[in-house]
């Protein structure tokens, strides 16, 4: 019998910058104990409504609806078809590449458009379950940019320079009982001296799943949901950004409505 | 928790699965992903693949290169015109620029009549001063004589030679006066 997909029992504290304005500790179940046989019909329908609160989602192709946040024709406008030149070519991009003209590689955009859907859809269900999601990019000309889209979806960035053992020495460097993130999102896979982000590697060795937007001299071969698009114009980021921020948000105001429906969670104090 | 380092074997959800299939992550430990995961797969798995160390040359290219008809159009505008007077703004997606319409009006022209190539870029290039549009080649200024400014003709001595015979004269002029 599946159990809830919360931390019950694990005694986890949150991570070093966690906000208390997360506002999904009231989710939190704690362990449940059955004392009598009158309450187990109760806790049967409270497992059954949390079941179908999960898997729900996972029914249809596209629960949040997320291919409506974006079109060919918007990615077109941000720029995001334009690769670098061909001498900077990545052998395993060469799949995701249109073609070349005059010697600069042109991103396939309708491959781009699929895997975007498939990625903004993982990300929705993941902060659909009260997941956390980190945002890394090293781009120095964007730090402010991603660090208030993780502001804006409740969720973290990192974007500064990325310590050896962040995600696989966490309880020394953070103390014990650290929350790892759920899914890591990178808005640039390169570093600043054009090398593969030492986080791809370390999330693949933590086993958490990535995302991220892998221009035409990236590597994507570790990154469990590749985008294949431009990750230096303003534009362009500013597009990813808008996208994943409205992904989460989205997710997440679905998942309070779905407990206020089915009565999970207490309704605020100022709905009345 | 327990986890598997091992980032060059499967992919993140292979080892999930097969750690959990042991029974070193208990079902109650399941991340939070996984199910996701396995409802929504990516298009090709994540895993990792080996960079190649010897120097390898491959046959052909596996990107082709993008060339369009109008290119040669294009490339024929650009030697005899030049890039034109003011700079390409690519910020308006609907602006047109004077190379795409000399592009449009030529394909135009060779749908209508049969001429050859030369011939078919003077009628473009006509076709469009009609619009309005100023084409100047580039490169070539006639340079002839009537049109050398007589300024240019003066020599410095000259004109020292004339300044001093002229101030001669007001001097004897002045001198005679008083």
């Amino acid at each position: 019998m599946r159990r809830l997909l919360t931390f019950s029992g694990a005694p986890q504290a949150s991570m070093a910058a966690r906000a208390i304005t997360k506002g999904l500790w009231g989710l939190r179940r704690g362990p449940r104990y059955a004392t009598a046989a009158s309450i187990q019909p109760t806790q049967l329908q409270a497992d059954d409504v949390s079941d179908t609160l999960m898997n729900k989602p996972l029914e249809k192709p596209d629960f949040f609806r997320v291919s409506e946040l974006f079109s060919l024709k918007d990615l077109f406008e941000a720029r995001v078809h334009l690769g670098h030149k061909k001498g900077c070519r990545h052998r395993l991009m060469e799949p995701y590449l249109y073609g070349c003209r005059l010697d600069q590689d042109i991103i396939d955009l309708d491959q781009t458009v699929e895997h975007l859907q498939q990625a903004l859809n993982f990300t929705a269900h993941v902060a659909y379950r009260g997941g956390v999601i980190l945002f890394i990019s090293r781009q120095r000309q964007f730090v402010h940019l991603v660090e208030n889209t993780a502001q804006g979806c409740g969720e973290y960035a990192h974007t500064r320079y990325w310590q050896g053992g962040l995600l696989t020495n966490a309880p020394v460097q953070y103390g014990p009982g650290v929350r790892l993130p759920d899914l890591i999102v990178f808005l640039s896979t390169l570093n600043n001296v054009f090398q593969p982000h030492v986080g791809i590697r370390d999330a693949a060795k933590m086993n958490i799943p990535t995302v991220g937007v892998v221009d035409s001299n990236c590597n994507p071969s570790l990154i469990t949901y590749p985008v294949p698009g431009n990750d230096d114009t303003p534009v362009a980021m500013e597009m990813y950004c808008r996208l994943f921020k409205m992904t989460i948000n989205r997710a997440k105001d679905t998942r309070r409505r779905m407990e206020l429906l089915h009565g999970l969670a207490a309704p605020p104090t100022d709905a009345s | 928790m327990a986890g598997s380092r091992l980032e060059r074997f499967g992919t993140v959800f292979t080892r999930v699965r097969d750690l959990m299939r042991t029974g070193v992550i208990k079902p109650s430990e399941k991340p939070i992903w996984y199910d996701v995961f396995e409802a929504f797969p990516p298009k090709k798995a994540p895993l990792y693949v080996k960079p190649h160390t010897r120097p390898y040359t491959k046959k052909q290219d596996a990107v082709p290169e993008i060339f369009y008809r109008e290119d040669e159009v294009r490339a024929k505008f650009y030697v005899q015109y030049g890039t034109g007077p003011r700079p390409l703004d690519l910020s308006r997606t609907k602006s047109v620029s004077t190379c795409q319409r000399f592009v449009d009006k030529y394909t135009e022209l060779r749908g209508h009549n049969v001429l050859e190539e030369s011939a078919l870029f003077e009628e473009t290039g006509k076709a469009l001063l009609t619009e309005g549009i100023m084409l100047r080649r580039r490169g070539v200024l006639p340079v002839s004589a009537e049109s050398r400014d007589p300024v240019l003709e003066l020599k410095l001595m000259d004109m020292l030679a004339e300044q001093q015979s002229v101030g001669d004269d007001s001097e004897e002029r002045r001198e005679t006066s008083t």
